[in-house]
Parts: structure tokens; C-alpha cells; sequence
């Protein structure tokens, strides 16, 4: 769009004598709402990766009644860019362990998909994060989200102005979608969680990489059209080194030695939030999600298994959080 | 015809395997298993099929590429996409290049591509990115094009449009801009460089910090560059490559690599034989990548094709 010097001035003042509205969230932009009578999140306590992980995450996920029999289940992890250490992507090992479990659970399949947002060669970063092998040899079918056959789908929230966005096959015929974010702070959106983790849903060949449009139609007002529009079933995020500072790429390791169940994303999220040492209301799409897509009040939540207490250090964030 | 360091059974299981997966339409879709043509993948093998004179099914490919053009006159990502246009208008300028019924298409998509620009070619935009929006480091005078209408230029996008721009005849008539926007786009090619060598998506540094270079995109940004490889950023892009090069194991990434350094005079023939050897190439589902196997592996003629070099 191009716009005139004058035609700015114009505009600038006719948003000047507005600006006692508090925009953009004033007025609700959803059409319905998903928020469950009661949430449930457990807090597991898990020092490393090792195998032990199986173990750990399906008596987690017995806490919770979940039934995925004949269902398709989709593993969605963040797998942002290849880098040494565990803190910038879902570690593999969590996922297999998720997989497995789903697998045990009856489900009619298991798939793992993803399209990162920077990367465009998804083989070399499934190779270089330790996913390639992993999934080959547990036999785990991998979907590149950024290059899925892709259904136009209308969207069920409005925050973007955006009526449909073109989704993968894969995500939107699942019948179970698992958010399984890493926990970490995010210079742009505050924290990437499972709210955040679902702009890897949206394919690079349609919007290009990074997913340039999502960042001008607004982070926040996009990731809640997106989970609006494609439900997340369950979540379980990998906080068992996560990452504080400059995320979602440049931060710092945080050993955090937990991994966060849910069956609720907003409550999920909330959860991890708080487990940061963060208050949930300083993040807009969790606040925003709160008023349709679940429950980010306690009042709201069961916990159940441990209850996770904030750290005496608040995770680090960039200046502008 | 193919590099004689290739095996020619390895090149001709390969380009069976892309004729089998050309779609009835003529296209290719992005993966083996979806039946959506998409224009990425089937200029790429359009290509690929054609340096390897399999005529029927490279003619059968341009007929779909020159009837999948939108109004506008740029591409859509995918057959039944939106109308706006994609940064693939560019990939399909090119690989349109020897089709002589293909002009009018042509001469329309380049105006598309002319009046295509990042948005910070907008002089708010521009301010916006001065003064209240400086967390990513570039200087938002320097512009190129995006990967879809409405946002800001980056590397892939901007690399592959000044190589299509680069088959223009001349820059008269309604392409007077052309010069300023190859000026500019080079400009902003090398003003997105990341700090240490290469290029990736186009963010060099964030919040201070550099921002690591991926293989891909600094193979496609020296591709578009080959006439300022006296430039220090277009070296310090080389070295990185020839670096990276030594233990790179996915076909995309070393396919691309092989290409630029080929377009540099660099020996190329050990890469060309570890990709040659690499097991599974047929069982790779994604297709692009397929048929840049096979592009790398007849780089002299990928590259006249490309219009790399002529």
C-alpha cells in the first residue's frame, strides 16, 4: 500500500482523536467459546533426556482422560533452527516418548509434523536437531508442514482481518493435535508456548519463510486466529532445559527439569508462564485466549500431580516484555 | 549433457523417478504423496527435464506453467491458490526463458515483478523501521522483493527476481525502473548479509546478536551476485559455503551449494560425487529437492538455465 505524506497526517490525526479506545483487543473478535468448565495441567519433575521419559510422561498422561483410540494424532514440536545444546528445540526424545505413548493409547496413527519458519531445508534440520534418526528408527512418519498439500480454511476468530489462511491436510484432518512447545521467552510474543508453537502450522510455500504476513497482521492477533481456527487437543510442553533472554533463537539455556501436561493450551500456557516466574497477564495472546480458548484462571485449573512453584529467579526477558 | 563425474545410472533412475511424478496436469506437487501441483517444484523439474531433453514431459510442464499464470500476470504458490501472487513469478520468468509462446506471459510477469516490492519501499514503512522498529538490523532503504504482497523483502525472494530480471532485454518502455530495482535489490542483498558470512532468511542481527547464515540462502543470494564477486560480503558468503560444504548431508542444502560454487569457478566434483552416492536419493519425498539433485549434478547446464551465466 502507498501512502501519501499528507494522506498520513490526515490519518494520524483521526487516530489521535480515537485514541482513548483501547485498541485492538476492545471488542471480542471470536464467535464462540471453547473454555472447558474445568482445566487440567500437571507439572512433571524430569531431570534429563534419557529413556527414562517414557516412564515419566504415560503415567503423566494417565492423570488425564484422554482417548485417542482410531484417532490421527498429530505431534506438532517446535523445531525453530539447528544449533549445539537441547535449549532452542523439543527435544526428539520427548517426542518419541509422546509418540509412543499415543501409539499405546490406540491411536489409528502417529504422525510428527512441522514446517519451521526460518529454515526452508527441513531435512537438514531434522538431521542436524537429532530428529531424522530418532523418528527412523522408532518408524515414525514425518509431515513437512511447509510443503503439505494445503485446504483453504476459513478462519474462526477475526484478530487479523484475515478471512482464511491455507492449512496443511495433515493438521487440519487430525482428529488429536499435541502442542509440544518448547518453554522459552520469545523477543517478539513474550514466550513461545503451545499457543505460539501452532505458527509453525502455517506452510512456508504459501507464506513464505519466515511467515512474514502473520508478523504484519499482528503476532498475538495471528496466533489466536490460528488456534481458533485448529483446535489443540492436548499439550505437553519440554521445559527440561529451557530457555530465558533473547528467544526464541539467541537465548540462554535455563534448567528448569520440567514438562508441563494440559489438557487446556490457555491453562497450559498460564502454567508455564507462572512456572517462569512471569505473570500471565503480561502476555496479550494468553490473556486474549483466555476470554474463548481456555481457562488461564487458577480458579479455573486443576492441578494435578505436583504443583510447580515460580523460581526465585524470573526467567529473563527482552527489555520490551 | 550430464558432468562426466556423475554416474549416468544414478542420473537416469533420477529423472524416471520425476517423470513418474508428474502429475496429469503436467506439474509437480511439493511431495510425493499430495496430488496439488505446486509452481516451486515444477519449475524446478520443468528444468531439470529439459536440460535432459525429456521434450514431452518438460513441454507438457511449460504448457502448465504458462496456463497457471494468474490475470495480474505474476504466479500463485499452487494451482487454486489466491490471485495476489508469489514470489515463484520469478522462478517461473525463468524457467520460461526459451519458451517463445511464452512471451506475452512473460513480458506480463515482469511488470508484476517491477511493481513488486517489500514494503519498506514505502516511505512510512521505511520511517517506521528508522525510528520505531529497530530490533532486526538493516537499513530499510535498500529493498528488493517479498515473498508475498504486503510484506517486507527478503533473501530467497530478491535473489531469484534479480535473476530474472537479469534476462530482460533492455531496461526501456514500461521497465524503465529496472535498473534501480536490480541497483537496489543487490544493495539489499548485501546489507542483509549476517555478520559472520552467509545469508539466511534475511535477518543478519537480532535484538545485537547475529543471527547464524543457512547454506540454502547463501547458495541463492551469490547465485544472484556472480557479477560482484569482487564485494567483500559476496567472499566472506563464499568462504562460508566452501566451509559449510565439508560435512553438509542433506541434498537440498548440498544440491544448492554445489550450484553456487560452480558459479564461482569452484571445483565442485567431490561434492557432485558425495551427493551422487547419497542413499535414498529416489525415496526423497520432497520433490524440489529431487530435481535439484539433479540440477547440481549437470550444474553447467543448471547454471545457463538458471541464467546464472550465460
Amino acid at each position: 500500500m502507498s501512502l501519501t505524506r499528507r494522506g498520513f497526517l490526515v490519518g494520524t490525526t483521526a487516530l489521535a482523536a480515537g485514541a482513548s479506545v483501547p485498541v485492538p483487543f476492545f471488542l471480542p473478535k471470536y464467535h464462540f467459546d471453547r473454555r472447558p468448565l474445568r482445566s487440567r495441567v500437571a507439572i512433571l519433575h524430569a531431570e534429563q533426556y534419557s529413556q527414562k521419559l517414557d516412564g515419566v510422561l504415560e503415567s503423566g498422561l494417565r492423570l488425564f482422560l484422554i482417548d485417542v483410540r482410531g484417532k490421527r494424532v498429530v505431534l506438532k514440536p517446535n523445531l525453530v533452527d539447528y544449533a549445539p545444546g537441547d535449549a532452542i528445540n523439543t527435544h526428539p526424545s520427548l517426542v518419541l516418548a509422546a509418540a509412543e505413548s499415543f501409539r499405546r493409547m490406540g491411536a489409528k496413527s502417529v504422525v510428527v509434523a512441522e514446517g519451521p519458519g526460518h529454515q526452508r531445508d527441513t531435512q537438514l534440520m531434522l538431521s542436524k536437531s537429532g530428529y531424522e534418526r530418532a523418528l527412523r528408527d522408532e518408524q515414525i512418519q514425518f509431515v513437512d508442514l511447509n510443503r503439505d498439500e494445503l485446504i483453504r480454511t476459513p478462519l474462526r476468530a477475526s484478530y487479523t482481518g484475515m478471512q482464511h489462511l491455507w492449512l496443511p491436510r495433515t493438521v487440519v484432518l487430525a482428529d488429536f493435535v499435541v502442542s509440544m512447545p518448547k518453554i522459552k521467552t520469545h523477543h517478539w510474543s513474550g514466550v513461545t508456548l503451545s499457543l505460539k508453537n501452532m505458527f509453525g502450522i502455517v506452510p512456508g510455500s504459501r507464506y513464505g519463510w519466515p511467515k512474514n504476513i502473520l508478523h504484519w497482521k499482528g503476532i498475538s492477533e495471528s496466533i489466536l486466529d490460528i488456534c481458533a481456527t485448529v483446535p489443540i487437543s492436548f499439550v505437553i510442553a519440554d521445559g527440561i532445559v529451557a530457555m530465558e533472554g533473547n528467544g526464541p533463537l539467541n537465548g540462554t539455556p535455563r534448567r528448569l527439569g520440567k514438562i508441563v501436561l494440559a489438557d487446556d493450551p490457555v491453562a497450559a500456557d498460564a502454567a508455564c508462564v507462572r512456572l517462569m516466574g512471569l505473570a500471565p497477564s503480561r502476555i496479550v495472546h494468553v490473556c486474549e485466549g483466555a476470554r474463548f480458548l481456555g481457562n488461564a484462571d487458577q480458579r479455573h485449573i486443576d492441578h494435578i500431580g505436583e504443583t510447580g512453584r515460580p523460581p526465585a529467579n524470573a526467567f529473563r526477558a527482552v527489555p520490551n516484555l | 549433457m550430464p558432468t562426466v563425474t556423475t554416474d549416468a545410472i544414478v542420473l537416469s533412475n533420477l529423472l524416471a523417478e520425476l517423470a513418474l511424478r508428474q502429475l496429469p496436469c503436467g506439474g509437480w506437487a511439493a511431495l510425493r504423496s499430495s496430488a496439488q501441483p505446486a509452481i516451486e517444484p515444477s519449475c524446478y523439474c520443468a528444468l531439470a527435464l529439459s536440460s535432459a531433453l525429456s521434450t514431452s514431459h518438460a513441454e507438457r510442464a511449460f504448457e502448465f506453467l504458462v496456463q497457471s499464470q494468474n490475470r495480474n500476470g505474476s504466479w500463485p504458490a499452487f494451482a487454486g491458490d489466491d490471485q495476489e501472487g508469489a514470489w515463484v513469478t520469478a522462478l517461473a520468468l525463468i524457467s520460461l526463458r526459451d519458451l517463445r509462446a511464452a512471451i506475452p506471459a512473460r513480458l506480463k510477469g515482469f511488470q508484476w515483478l517491477m511493481n513488486s516490492a517489500g514494503r519498506e519501499s514505502d516511505w512510512l514503512w521505511r520511517w517506521k523501521f528508522r525510528t520505531a522498529d529497530r530490533h532486526v538490523r538493516f537499513d530499510p532503504v535498500k529493498f528488493g522483493w517479498p515473498w508475498f504482497p504486503s510484506t517486507v523483502s527478503w533473501v530467497v525472494p530478491t535473489a531469484w527476481s534479480l535473476l530474472a530480471l537479469k534476462q530482460l532485454a533492455c531496461s526501456c518502455g514500461s521497465f524503465e525502473q529496472a535498473t534501480f530495482r536490480v541497483g537496489r535489490g543487490i544493495e539489499m542483498l548485501l546489507d542483509r548479509a549476517c555478520p559472520g558470512g552467509g545469508w539466511n532468511a534475511g535477518n543478519g542481527v537480532v535484538y545485537g546478536v547475529a543471527v547464524a547464515p543457512h547454506p540454502d540462502d547463501t547458495a541463492i543470494a551469490l547465485l544472484a551476485l556472480t557479477d560482484h564477486r569482487q564485494e567483500t560480503v559476496v567472499q566472506a558468503g563464499l568462504q562460508y559455503l566452501e566451509h559449510t560444504a565439508v560435512d553438509l548431508d542433506a541434498p537440498w542444502s548440498l544440491a544448492w551449494t554445489i550450484l553456487a560454487l560452480a558459479a564461482y569457478g569452484q571445483d565442485v566434483t567431490t561434492l557432485q560425487r558425495r551427493l551422487a552416492s547419497m542413499p535414498d536419493l529416489l525415496a526423497i519425498g520432497d520433490t524440489s529437492t529431487l530435481a535439484l539433485v539433479l540440477l547440481a549434478l549437470d550444474h553447467n547446464q543448471a547454471l545457463l538455465d538458471l541464467g546464472v551465466i550465460s
